[in-house]
């Protein structure tokens, strides 16, 4: 499918609602994490949000650790 | 006592459940299974990654840098006496041009000595955020595409919008000006450019140009950057004794 038109692509394909409600910014233990609800309930670390580089070799917060 | 020990028993086979599921997920994530470790780091480092995402929020297949996560960060660092310096570690696409010129203001009037490296690329809004910092390496082969400023989408109004973006576009140009070495006629001349892009206006400008041109202070990359930081702290430090004396 080719399209020819001014609008931009989320205005003809609008993104479903729920794949903006499953993501988060929370509060981990302090530091701030970016985390996305999976299935069964769990919260999967998408991306650690410090500026502190010693937060970044702490491996509870390595992405795709899982937290409750 | 018994209890006790019972307890334990029954804890130890989760919790080697966990420790193996956690070095899966290690592995999955990093494809290692452990990091060195590290002292406490008096230099703070800031990650401005995929778009530099405004007013709306962007679906989430898209790597987005958040001003709202960003701001409070910035502050953060300012406030901290145990933070000496930050690095600004660039790889954007570009994004929305108020979010990016908060950025960068926050960035530029940081007290601390700051030091910014554009690897990959350092495209549109990337350019002043990268100029923003007190110094701004770029890796040999990082490139910052720089072009119009323009709206995608609908358009309300052609007069009005057209010199909405003009106003827009000017706020880019003079900071970008202010906070380099760059020319406002040499940075106009590179951002009008025809036949650089093929389907646009403007010019792609790679790790060693942008040098030339005023615009990046130098090519180089993490440990040119850190030496520059470490540089600027300790004259930060020489000058506050000065002051002291």
């Amino acid at each position: 499918m080719i399209l020819y038109t001014p609008l931009s692509e989320n205005d003809v394909f609008p993104t479903n609602e729920t794949d903006y409600t499953n993501r988060q910014c929370v509060s981990y233990n302090g530091k701030s994490c970016y985390v996305e609800q999976t299935e069964n309930g769990e919260y999967r670390i998408l991306q650690l949000l410090s500026t502190d580089p010693k937060d970044f070799l702490d491996m509870s917060y390595t992405p795709g650790n899982i937290i409750k | 006592m018994n209890k006790d020990s019972e307890k334990k028993d029954d804890q130890q086979p989760n919790e080697e459940q966990s420790n193996s599921s956690s070095l899966v997920q290690k592995i999955q994530a990093l494809g290692q299974t452990n990091v060195p470790q590290a002292p406490d780091s008096n230099i703070h480092v800031l990650s401005i990654v995929g778009q530099v995402e405004g007013h709306i929020q962007l679906p989430p297949q898209n790597k987005t840098t958040k001003y709202e996560h960003l701001l409070p960060q910035l502050v953060a660092i300012e406030q901290n006496p145990k933070i000496e310096g930050l690095v600004i570690l660039l790889n954007t696409v570009g994004g929305d041009v108020e979010a990016g010129l908060a950025l960068s203001e926050m960035i530029s009037s940081i007290s601390k000595p700051t030091v910014s490296i554009v690897l990959g690329g350092g495209h549109s809004i990337g350019v002043p955020i990268a100029v923003s910092a007190d110094y701004s390496f770029i890796v040999p082969t990082a490139t910052m595409t720089i072009h119009p400023v323009r709206l995608t989408g609908l358009v309300i109004g052609v007069p009005q919008t057209f010199e909405y973006l003009d106003k827009m576009q000017d706020r880019v140009i003079n900071f970008v000006v202010n906070h380099s070495n760059i020319k406002e006629e040499k940075f106009k001349d590179l951002m009008f450019a025809k036949g650089n892009l093929t389907r646009d206006i403007g010019t792609n400008v790679v790790g060693t140009d942008a040098v030339e041109y005023g615009l990046i202070d130098a090519v180089g990359g993490v440990k040119e950057a850190m030496e520059k930081v470490n540089e600027l702290i300790n004259n930060q430090r020489g000058n506050q004794q000065e002051v002291i004396q």
